[in-house]
This record gives structure tokens, sequence and C-alpha cells, in this order.
């Protein structure tokens, strides 16, 4: 059965997004919370890709024709939980941290207005349908 | 999964980063200190960073969470290094040959360690402002 949808896919999908940079921020703080732990590896969390395999609509999907098959990749918006992974220092200088506090930085910048951005996007949305409500006044 | 994730993460390495504060001035105010209730001069001090989960029902939740790591101060270290011998046969600890035995803690590498301890202990102030910035943005959804 099809989610049930209040309103449109963009507001789902707002949510969504909403929903994931709060992880990706609680991610990037545990990297710059660890940046002087001995042996901590920095971890990243993405979700861009399979927000744009669950986006994207008449490309190439993988199909379930036996019942026993699982998805490959979310093919519904709700399903996206993104995939974490780990990044082991490699410099094998010091304490096998490969935590950059810098570039932490940036991603918590970057994540934080892509965030903001999304919150201007979802109450636009919303201030249309309200005009649309009140019959336009 | 909630709003606070962020703060508890970013607390605990507000606190290890203020731990290891006071341990470097621990180790500034005696770098002069040459007899200890233990005996002998003081030895430098350090702490030992250990990442730890942020709460006890995390173990429960998904592995994303799981992933999300605060960090504690595991244990404190003493320097065992041998102490800095200065010849001075008029001190009340200097021994037979007239050495005393200084603290074995350099004042340069405090400092560093000390320098780097505070921009550790900003760059976690800022991700608790950056995660207050965005639950209050999300607070203005459809107002």
């Amino acid at each position: 059965m099809p989610p049930i949808q209040q309103f449109d896919t963009t507001i789902h999908l707002l949510q969504k997004v909403l929903d994931l940079r709060s992880r990706n921020q609680q991610v990037i703080s545990s990297n710059i919370a660890n940046a002087e732990t001995p042996g901590y590896k920095s971890l990243s969390f993405d979700f861009e890709e399979e927000l744009k395999s669950a986006m994207a609509e008449g490309g190439l999907r993988p199909v379930a024709t036996n019942e026993k098959h699982f998805a490959i990749t979310p093919s519904r918006i709700d399903e996206i939980k993104g995939r974490i992974t780990e990044n082991p220092d490699r410099t094998g200088i010091g304490d096998r941290n490969s935590v950059s506090v810098d570039n932490e930085m940036i991603k918590l910048s970057e994540n934080e207005l892509l965030y903001e951005a999304a919150v201007a996007m979802l109450n636009k949305k919303l201030s249309i349908l309200k005009y649309a409500a009140n019959d336009g006044r | 999964m909630d709003i606070f994730t962020t703060f508890k993460v970013a607390a605990s390495a507000l606190e290890a980063q203020r731990i290891r504060l006071d341990t470097i001035s621990s180790n500034i105010a005696n770098v002069e200190t040459t007899s200890t209730p233990e005996g002998g001069p003081y030895k430098k001090k350090s702490v030992y960073f250990e990442s730890t989960p942020v709460s006890f029902d995390q173990h429960l939740q998904s592995s994303i969470e799981n992933n999300v790591k605060g960090v504690k101060v595991a244990r404190i270290l003493e320097d065992n290094s041998p102490p800095k011998k200065v010849y001075n046969p008029s001190h009340p600890d200097a021994d037979k040959e007239g050495y005393v035995a200084m603290p074995n803690v350099n004042v340069l590498k405090e400092m560093t360690d000390m320098m780097s301890a505070t921009r550790s202990y900003e760059a976690n102030t800022t991700t608790i402002k950056s995660a207050k910035r965005m639950a209050l943005k999300a607070l203005e959804i459809g107002r």
C-alpha cells in the first residue's frame, strides 16, 4: 500500500531531508568530539545517492521478481536510511586518528546551510498552501 | 534519535577538554615543585581520551546511532620519564652531589597543548551553536 500522502512529494522529500541532515549533524559532531581520541576512525554519512535513486522515475530500477528478493536501492523516500562509512587513517603517522577538524567544520556549516535551505523551501511550500486555503487572501 | 544527541556528544567533548585543561594548568602550576606527598618531584600528567557511547539506550538502537560517539577521559597518565637534574646544593631537596630533581614538565609543550585544547573546545561549542540554530530553524516551519 502506498503511504498516505497528506501533501505532495516535495513536502515528503523535504521532511526526509531534514531528518537525514540532522543525523548527519550528529555524525559530524561525533567526529569533532573525537578529534583527539587515539584510534578513532572518522565517519561519513551519505544519503544523497539513495535520495537521488529514490527520486529518479523511469530510470533503471531493480525489480523484485521473487518474494525473497530484498531491495538493493530504496525505492521509496521513507526507506532511505543513509549509509555510514568509516574512513581509516592512511597516513600512518601519530595515533591512528583520521579526523580532520577543518574538513569537519566545513561539512558542519555546509550541512547546516542545506538544512536551513530545506526549512526555507518547506516554509515557502506551506505558505503557498496557506494562500490557496485562504482563498488567495 | 533526538535533537539533543548532538548536544550530548559535544558536551562530553567539552567536559573532556576541560579536564585536559585542568591537567595542563596543574602541570604548569607545578613546574618547580620538587616535593610531593608521594615523594620525589612532581610528575607530568596527561589525559587519555576514549570514545564512548552517548547513552545506554543507544545500544538498543540502530547502527547509525551506535556509530555516533562521545568522548571521555579514560584515565590520567603520569609521565615516568626521569626528572631534570639541576645543580643547586643549597636547596633542601638536593641530593649528596648537590643536584635537585626538578619535575619533567616542559612549559613550551604545555603551552602548545593548551592552545590545542582551547581550539578543540571552541570547535565543539561551534557544533552546539550550529545544532541549536538548526533546532530553532525547525521551530519556524509553518509559521
